[in-house]
């Protein structure tokens, strides 16, 4: 086994490209876990950490509605609570809040959850919702696939054996964002369920991404043009009553796909899905919007 | 065998009930201490176990070859190595350290290797090549009660895959229903849950000639010495077993294991030391843990709540193999009436085998599943008759220094005293309901050390010898510190007899080679029996030194005070040196036997009687989301009769712990099975609490002086976890009007409990009935007389 510590993108993809399938490693958190279950066996490996490339994030084009938000493939969950970007993309900040320990946060990174395409991966659902392209890189270039083509199946996704996530990149959104998760305690928890949601004034859209109740990240659509009525954009927040919280979150519901699992009982995580569903919306009322 | 000590003003003692620092405490926080898997001899070799994949199979060949031509490969050794089976009971003997015949769940080790590596005993591992022919794999109480179409998972017991099968009855039942004024039933489950701890087994042989030690993290020592002596086919003075420093235990290291079995066998055979330290998923499936029990109770009471007569069955969920499952299944019937005065008390218990990894004792061995549903059941009754569910249960409170209707003999009782102070301190009694927030209380009770040893003898539970000499203060005890504090325990009572420290008192326990006996750290016996034992030794070594000064000063023995590191007015060491110089070496002894005449004399009764029981209330606060289910626990009051506290420091953390485990259990902890394989073997997806999850905890001591615990002690390591379980049951009902009759209670079982209520059905979420039983015709047990019951 040889393991390969590139220093620069182009050495990365070079290799990438000589050795199809080499595997990639960005935290390890994910991928440690698969070789000591016995999962996946290690092959040649790449280390991605010393990738400047990767690292960080940026802005692309206009401060407001219009431009874009760059999170580089390496960019980890302690960097997403940095308070500039978690004033710019409070969901993401909201779910790595969550995602495993100090260490788990730390180690673990924006590409390795998109790598792992879990059905309960935390960055998915708000990526979701935030209507994020995945931008891809190989030695003969790079292409943008919206997260929803990105994510093929469960643990299954776009990426090519030559190619590397190099980002994902989010439209800027002005508006009140949540994200909430459903698991059997507090912290080290994989969701049983979680919801983002996402308010879009410009375009006076809600949008919302559901985790762990189906075998990819969901769009709740039909309930997101109903709540889109019962938002006053004047101040955006939501402005109807008990009646409407219902029929959004039975909206919500009937959008997931949950299974019976290790985890929970698809019941169950329909009910979660519909009561955090209501819970975010409720919650644009009584915040401050972004 | 009330000693004059017992009732000793805690103003007269010198370290016992300060909260001083445990002794290995410097040594541990710093990382000092070399615990099993630290050990690292020289020429050490590896060993791994190649275990099964099937629930349940015949084994058709083993082929080991492949394995054995491997680079780096000592020794391979299976089944036909070794044939001998044992078991921690002598009524069940049904294990072989590795399996030739068949396996009988997920994990049941087949063949064991010894390699330069842990990784070439991996690979060699998966070159043994196995032959399997599947059987069905039995999944449930309810299939273990149908005889399979192929053969029972034992040869032994029955019928159909039944281990065990107890029936009691004491008084007259049937009397008691008849005259009661209200019988109510019902009908509970207790998921099974594992021990958890943070340290993996790990153990270490080394053979020199035909002789073997072993190092291992164990909790008893002795019965892993009298099982690899058996399997080995070796004289016990052959076999020595060492307790490493431990990582912590819950019962889960308290049987032979075929690891150690294995790294002992390949010693001997290699000439080499051998080391073998689990994997966490393999601590999974080695268990052990907590049974899941189905339990169905039926109480009649008078109509101000007196309990008249009560029926209690229940049925366990035992896993593969024998493990402690007949004391586990009695132990489901033993303690009720140690709360409660229970006239007249029938008992129905069964255990049956399936495919899945082996139950045994975690802490409150087979007793908290019981009193979850004993406590829940009252909390139902009380409302039936609209009494209030505290007052309920005072009016049922058993009595210090009286004996149960089962012959338990009860000795000091703080029940009524913990529930006025837990009652007091949380506000219970003036508490303003509201939806979504609730409040529960519940009491338990727990014994300081089993009354009777696992196999038959005679002998004494616990000895100590105490030397001082011109090297120092040793206490020599077999007991076995697995993080529970029980050095410290030791260090404190031989420091207090002496006039030192608990620094000054060095220990060597655990040890089969140099200490004396100690059954181990099983039952909360150790504080109570090794403590006894440690005393009488001391006060002998006292008594010498005491005899020295006055002698030498001419003045009498009653005139020589010991404290401070001075006897009378001497240093301790010239104290010492002058007692040596009159009697010789010194050395003293110290043994506890429990008494006699402290349970009854039927079969079974050698399960429940102890010298004391501490008792427990707890109340719960809580917060519960009528829409999600979800549960968050605000606070725990945690009230302990300790009888005193030997280090109020070590007390206090055994409560917390106790609570901690027993949020644990009813919130989300769950050994559970899907189709056919173990859910969660990982501690990622094993939920226990976290930090952010962990409640805070008032803990409330009180202190009876029991009169044969050395200073009055009473046992703390498992009780306080019972109380738990049902007060959070019973906070969860107050909180949304709905009763989870099921641990653990996760946010769906609230939810489908709620949703059952909305469409009009019973609020509750929880098994339907109890299935049918060949119970075996009752043994009949007159209770105590009226002047036998008091004591
Ligand atoms: C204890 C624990 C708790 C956890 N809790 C959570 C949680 O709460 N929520 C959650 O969502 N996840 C959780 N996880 C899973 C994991 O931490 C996340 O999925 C994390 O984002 C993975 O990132 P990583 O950098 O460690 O990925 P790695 O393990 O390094 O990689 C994961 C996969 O992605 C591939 N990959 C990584 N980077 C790239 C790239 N740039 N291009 C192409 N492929 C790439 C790798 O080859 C690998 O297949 C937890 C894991 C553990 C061990």
């Amino acid at each position: 086994m040889a393991v390969f510590v590139p220093t620069s993108l182009e050495e990365l993809l070079t290799a990438r490209a000589e050795r199809p399938g080499l595997d990639l490693v960005a935290g390890g958190t994910d991928l440690v876990v698969e070789v000591n279950f016995g999962r996946h066996r290690l092959e040649d490996v790449a280390s991605l950490s010393r990738v400047p490339e990767l690292g960080g994030w940026r802005r692309e084009g206009p401060a407001g509605p219009g431009g874009h938000l760059v999170l580089g493939s390496g960019l980890t969950y302690t960097e997403m609570l940095d308070p500039t970007l978690a004033e710019l993309l409070p969901s993401l900040a909201q779910a790595a809040r969550t995602v495993g320990s100090p260490q788990i946060r730390n180690a673990g990174t924006l590409g390795g959850n998109l790598g792992t395409a879990s059905p309960a991966g935390d960055t998915l659902p708000v990526l979701a919702a935030l209507e994020a392209e995945v931008l891809l890189g190989s030695a003969a270039g790079t292409r943008l696939v919206p997260l929803g083509e990105f994510v093929t199946g469960p643990k299954r996704t776009a990426l090519a054996p030559d190619e590397v996530i190099l980002a994902a990149r989010v439209p800027v959104a002005r508006g009140h964002q949540e994200f909430l998760k459903v698991g059997t305690r507090n912290a080290m928890v994989i969701a049983v369920c979680s919801v983002a949601l996402v308010l879009d004034e410009q375009a006076r859209q809600v949008r919302v991404g559901l985790g762990s109740v189906g075998p990819v990240p969901i769009r709740a659509l039909e309930a997101e043009r109903f709540a889109a009525e019962v938002v006053d954009w004047s101040t955006g927040r939501f402005s109807g009553g008990e009646a409407d919280l219902r029929r959004f979150g039975e909206l919500v519901g009937a959008a997931a796909r949950p299974i019976d699992d290790h985890r929970s009982i698809a019941s169950y995580r329909r009910r979660a899905v519909e009561v955090c569903a209501r819970r975010a919306l409720e919650r644009t009322m009584s915040r401050q919007a972004a | 065998m009330t000693t004059p000590a017992a009732g000793r003003e805690a103003g007269e003692l010198h370290v016992v009930g300060k909260g001083l620092p445990k002794v290995d405490a410097a040594a541990k926080v710093t990382g000092a201490i070399a615990y099993a898997d630290d050990i690292d001899l020289p020429g050490m070799l590896f060993c791994k176990l190649l275990r099964s994949q099937h629930p349940y199979a015949r084994i058709v060949s083993i082929d080991t070859s492949a394995a054995r031509a491997m680079p780096g490969v000592v020794a391979v050794i299976t089944g036909d190595d070794l044939p001998v089976k044992y078991g921690i009971m002598p009524t069940c003997e049904d294990e072989l350290a590795l399996e030739h015949e068949k396996v009988r769940f997920v994990g049941d080790p087949v063949a064991a290797v010894a390699a330069v590596d842990e990784e070439t005993a991996l690979a060699a591992c998966r070159a043994i090549e196995v032959g399997y022919e599947p059987l069905e794999a039995v999944e449930s109480i309810e299939q273990a009660l149908v005889s399979p179409d192929d053969e029972p998972i034992h040869g032994y017991a029955g019928p159909a895959n039944v281990h065990r099968l107890a029936a009691l009855e004491f008084g007259d039942v049937d009397a008691g229903f008849a005259e009661a004024a209200h019988v109510r039933e019902d009908v509970f489950f207790f998921e099974g849950n594992t021990h958890l701890p943070m340290e993996q087994h790990s153990a270490t042989a080394q053979a020199v000639g035909d002789k073997v030690t072993l190092w291992s993290s164990t909790q008893d020592p002795h019965y892993v010495h009298r099982a690899l002596a058996k399997v080995l086919g070796l004289p016990m003075g052959s076999v020595r077993v060492v307790a490493a420093p431990h990582g912590g235990g819950f019962g889960g290291k308290c049987d032979p294991f075929s690891h150690e079995i294995a790294v002992c066998k390949l010693s001997l055979m290699t000439g080499r030391p051998v080391k073998c330290t689990l994997t966490r998923e393999e601590v999974f499936y080695t268990h052990r843990g907590r049974h899941p029990v189905l339990m169905w109770v039926r109480t009649g009471v008078d109509r101000d709540g007196r309990i008249l007569a009560m029926h209690f069955r229940s049925a366990l969920d035992g896993g593969a193999y024998g493990s402690y499952g007949p004391a586990s299944t009695l132990y489901t019937g033993a303690l009720q009436t140690t709360t409660y005065a229970i006239p007249a008390y029938r008992f129905e218990g069964a255990r049956v085998f399936t495919n899945k990894a082996p139950c045994g004792p975690k802490r409150g061995h087979g007793t908290p599943q019981p009193r979850f549903a004993l406590e829940v059941h009252l909390d139902k009754l009380a409302a039936d008759l609209g009494i209030d569910p505290v007052e309920l249960r005072r009016r049922n409170y058993v009595r210090p220094f009286t004996r149960t209707v089962n012959w338990l003999r009860i000795t000091s009782c703080g029940l009524g005293e913990v529930t006025d102070r837990v009652l007091e301190a949380s506000g219970y009694e003036h508490r303003v309901k509201r939806p979504g927030h609730g409040m529960g209380f519940a009491v338990s009770s727990y014994m300081c050390g089993a009354g009777l040893p696992i196999y038959w003898n005679t002998m004494p539970h616990s000895e100590c010898i105490l030397n001082v000499g011109r090297g120092g203060v040793t206490l020599l005890s077999g007991a076995t510190d697995i993080g529970q504090g029980s050095d410290t325990v030791l260090a404190t009572i031989a420091a207090e007899e002496l006039g030192l420290s608990p620094g000054d008192i060095r220990l060597v326990t655990g040890d089969t080679g140099l200490t004396p006996v100690d059954l181990g750290s099983y039952s909360s016996r150790v504080t109570f029996m090794a403590g006894n034992a440690a005393r009488e030794a001391a006060a002998r070594m006292r008594e010498l030194l005491v005899r020295a000064v006055a002698e030498e000063k001419g003045c009498a023995p009653d005139e020589v005070a010991v404290a401070d590191g001075r006897i009378g007015l001497i240093a301790f060491e010239e104290a010492a040196a002058l007692a040596e110089a009159r009697f010789g070496a010194l050395s003293t002894r110290g043994s506890y036997t429990p008494p006699q005449g402290i349970g009854g004399r039927y079969k079974g009764a050698g399960v429940g009687p102890s010298p004391a029981y501490s008792y427990s209330a707890a109340v719960v606060d809580l917060d519960a989301d009528g829409r999600s289910g979800e549960i968050r626990v605000n606070k725990v009051w945690l009230g302990h009769d300790i009888g005193r506290s030997i280090n109020e420091l070590a007390v206090r953390g055994q409560v917390e712990g106790g609570v901690y485990m027993g949020l644990g259990e009813v919130l989300m902890e769950a050994q559970a099975y899907r189709d056919g394989l173990l859910r969660q073997p990982s501690m990622l997806d094993y939920k226990s609490l976290t930090f952010l999850d962990m409640p805070e905890v008032e803990t409330i001591l009180v202190e009876t002086l029991d009169p044969e615990g050395p200073y009055g002690a009473k046992e703390v390591g498992q009780g306080p976890l019972l109380p738990v379980i049902p007060a959070v049951v019973s906070a969860v009902h107050e909180a949304l009007g709905v009763w989870v009759d099921e641990v653990p209670v996760t946010p769906d079982k609230v939810v489908r409990a709620l949703d059952a209520r909305a469409k009009g059905k019973e609020p509750r979420y929880g098994p339907k009935s109890f299935p049918q039983i060949p119970y075996p015709p009752l043994v009949k047990v007159a209770p105590p007389d009226a002047a036998t019951a008091a004591l």
